[in-house]
């Protein structure tokens, strides 16, 4: 075992530190299309994702602002904003960085960039479906798996044309060692599309729900894994490709690298329920989810341990790649984000957190600063390596760095604030309406910071279209 | 360990399949046949048709239907129970309270304030960051009412009938005329409560404080200048009380008080008593007499000991019997 692993150490350490660092020369068929194509993708659904973020978060600050347009109001916004963010923005770029590094690291070529493209075109027809049925108000009124069912067939048959896709570059790989990106990337196709469908009840195509608390039971075990199995094994494949790469250096340890693998699959999938402490569910279950909750530290601290060890010393090298530099940020998400998930399974904690801002303002520190930081960090990565070309505007991928730390460290501040004003206030026996105005501050300096986000995804875009397109920079072969 | 495709695509599976024995299968079969609770009842048809009307606008997203051990709100007389929740298909619990809790909102409201509260919900809650949702168009307003009103099942349908039994007995009084209407609404406060002046002098303070819960809580209804021509009056029936016709009708603090607190049913007039604490009642209520009716019995007689923090000299106030600066202390 251990005479294996130091092997698999060597054998990754060889194909990363030699091979990979300087931009290779690349065979003639292979041109990266579904890679920029998931980066133009990633890059246009932030910027409608996050102006519908903000426009939810003018509305409740203005709830008149656009009284009677009912396809804007609040309740269409919403659920069009969340499933753009997970499945418009961050995972296509998270996919963008893996359709680079998943023929790097199998040493071949990807099986078909025309299949990918139709994969990138088959998305993208997914979310616009997505859009335009929930502002319709269809809807299957389930948080995360509002989407009715032919759209859900839609996303179910994106993932499956990833999948077909990486599973047949595997097929044809040269390298026999599979590095751990590999791993994660296939786990949260496989694990997405099966969640998915589970937790839309797709055998039931007119509801796409169960019938009472099991509902509940589902839902939330859905609701929390398509973040568990899509969004953090995507964006920890990202993570642990770019940080050895950018420092230049072999993985810190990969029994560290099994553990967390295996351990997130096992701990994140049993704590859902922690959505329903305050529910008439069964103990047994709420006891499971809680214990697990707390279980987290182990696949996250892993994870971290692993990567902060990797870079330890190395930082100036993380601090010069802007890709790094976005990724590195994010793992300092994930730690926040993942102790603050933890804490806040705990039954005297959920009784100030649940139902107020304050999930809200977890919820943003996780999909925007440690995925979403990611996603960004893994497109802007690759972005040069498939462009062929320096990255346009470094300053403006600077810019939207700064603009995304700060407003998401706001965020998180500002809802946090809200969240304890209206948790204890309620626990003091005021009610929901009497609380309204002292959030009202909140709600203005979180749309405020939301206009910085929203700007940043436009910077981001064209920073994105121009390095592809329209890019002046000498051509790096 | 040896990561092949093998092992990392069928053993992530196999383990998913697992745990979603273990913690989706497995509740699943042990509560899928729950009992109904006590005060279980299938829906009606427009209150099922309401219902969806309230999924495609997104009203979950604010709006939790589970009433916890914890909660002091509107419904928190009552703890949800799994046997609630049996013919919900989605479940609708929410994750959100951005607004209140609609658990047994049923009968808390006759129907014409919902619909008031609908078209623009600042028409009955000033400070309310709800959408307005008059572009539903009434037919479809109506039936959301019907659904709402359902909340709460069989609790909902004892207090949506209690609605409609006063509102008959309002309307009625409402038609005699003024004076007979604010007979009858003086007859229902219970008679320590009408004789019961204003305990607390007017001050400026006080009715500065009057004057934001006034604004905060009455003024879609009874409007700027408490005529009861606030923009709710289209759509509520009997109209919001005009104040001004209370003058010289035996009105008392305590009156203003008790309805205020109370609430009237069977009218748009809901209760206060969660939303305000005593001193906040007691201020709109003399503000309300102050500016609009013009007539006030603060501090009047009978007096009790005067509350610590009373000021201790009204400008343009007539000598009292009380010494100035307080009783004489025993040497």
């Amino acid at each position: 075992m251990l005479a294996e692993l130091s092997q698999l150490m060597v054998e990754t350490a060889t194909a990363k530190g030699e091979r990979n660092v300087s931009i290779p020369s690349l065979p003639m068929t292979e041109n990266y299309e579904t890679a920029k194509g998931f980066c133009i993708t990633s890059g246009f659904w932030m910027m409608i994702a996050t102006f519908m973020g903000l426009l939810g978060a003018t509305e409740l600050m203005a709830p008149d602002i656009l009284e009677n347009i009912g396809w804007l109001v609040f309740g269409r916004v919403r659920p069009v904003h969340v499933n753009l963010v997970l499945f418009g923005f961050v995972t296509p770029g998270l996919l963008a960085a893996a359709f680079y590094y998943m023929p790097r690291l199998l040493r071949t070529t990807l099986y078909s960039e025309k299949l990918g493209v139709v994969s990138v075109l088959v998305w993208n027809l997914t979310l616009v479906a997505t859009v335009v049925t929930l502002s319709a108000g269809y809807t299957q009124g389930r948080e995360y798996a509002e989407m009715i069912w032919p759209v859900d067939m839609m996303v179910v048959i994106s993932f499956l044309l990833v999948f077909i896709n990486l599973f047949l570059t595997l097929r044809t790989r040269k390298e026999p060692v599979l590095y751990v990106s590999v791993w994660y990337v296939f786990a949260a196709i496989v694990l997405t599309a099966t969640t998915y469908s589970l937790g839309n009840v797709i055998w039931r195509p007119g509801s796409g729900a169960l019938r009472g608390i099991p509902d509940a039971i589902l839902l939330w075990f859905y609701g929390h894994n398509v973040f568990g199995l899509l969004l953090t094994p995507l964006a920890l494949g990202v993570t642990y490709y770019v940080i050895p790469k950018a420092v230049n250096r072999p993985l810190y340890s990969h029994t560290l690298s099994l553990i967390g693998f295996w351990s997130l699959i096992v701990v994140y999938t049993h704590i859902g329920t922690h959505h329903l402490i305050q529910v008439p569910v069964p103990t047994w279950l709420k006891v499971i989810a809680i214990v697990d909750s707390i279980g987290m530290v182990i696949p996250v601290m892993v994870v971290l341990i692993n990567i902060w060890y990797t870079a330890k010393g190395e930082l100036g090298k993380i601090h010069a790649d802007i890709g790094a530099k976005f990724v590195f940020a994010g793992t300092i998400m994930y730690f926040f984000v993942s102790i603050q998930g933890s804490m806040m399974a705990l039954p005297q904690v959920q009784r100030v957190t649940h139902f107020n801002n304050w999930v809200v303002g977890h919820a943003h520190i996780g999909v925007l600063g440690f995925a979403g930081m990611i996603s960004l960090g893994g497109l802007y990565y690759v972005l040069p390596r498939i462009a062929g070309k320096p990255l346009f505007s470094r300053f403006l991928a600077d810019f939207q760095y700064w603009m995304v730390l700060i407003g998401v460290s706001g965020f998180t501040i500002v809802l946090t604030i809200a969240g304890l004003i209206q948790g204890n206030a309620w626990l003091n026996g005021e009610t929901v309406y009497r609380v309204l105005p002292q959030i009202h501050l909140y709600y203005v300096i979180r749309a405020s910071l939301g206009v910085m986000i929203f700007l940043s995804a436009v910077v981001g875009f064209y920073n994105i279209i121009r390095t592809l397109y329209f890019n002046p920079g000498e051509s790096a072969s | 360990m040896r990561m092949t495709p093998l092992a990392i695509i069928v053993g992530s599976l196999l383990l998913l399949f697992t745990i979603v024995f273990m913690v989706v299968v497995t509740p699943w079969y042990t509560t899928r046949n729950q009992a109904p609770s006590e005060i279980f009842r299938h829906r009606e048809t427009p209150e099922a048709q309401g219902r969806l009307i309230y999924i495609e606008n997104g009203c979950v997203y604010c709006h939790t239907q589970s009433i916890r051990t914890i909660d002091w709100g509107i419904g928190a007389e009552r703890i949800a129970q799994a046997g609630d929740y049996i013919a919900d298909h989605p479940i609708l619990l929410g994750s959100e309270r951005t607004g209140p809790d609609l658990s047994q909102e049923g009968g808390e409201h006759p129907d014409d304030w919902h619909m008031a509260h609908f078209v623009n919900p600042r028409f009955t809650r000033p400070m309310s960051i709800m959408p307005a949702f008059k572009f539903l168009g009434t037919d479809k307003l109506r039936l959301l009412t019907s659904y709402v009103q359902s909340l709460g099942m069989k609790d909902a349908d004892a207090r949506v009938l209690r609605q409609l039994y006063w509102k008959e007995a309002a309307t009625r009084a409402y038609e005699a005329g003024p004076v007979e209407n604010v007979r009858w609404l003086h007859d229902h406060v219970p008679e320590g409560w009408r004789i019961l002046p204003n305990p607390y002098p007017t001050t400026p303070a006080g009715l500065a404080r009057g004057h934001k819960i006034y604004q905060d809580f009455c003024f879609g209804c009874h409007g700027p200048i408490g005529d009861g021509m606030g923009p709710a009056q289209p759509f509520i029936y009997p109209p919001p009380l005009n104040f001004t016709i209370l003058k010289n009708t035996d009105i008392s603090g305590g009156i203003l008080y008790y309805q205020i607190m109370n609430g009237i049913t069977g009218t748009a007039m809901p209760y206060f008593k969660k939303d305000l604490e005593s001193e906040k009642i007691w201020d709109v209520g003399n503000y309300v007499a102050v500016y609009f009716i013009n007539q006030t019995d603060a501090d009047g007689e009978p007096k009790a000991i005067d509350a610590a923090n009373e000021p201790m000299d009204m400008p343009g106030e007539e000598s009292s019997d009380q010494p100035p600066v307080g009783p004489d202390l025993p040497e």
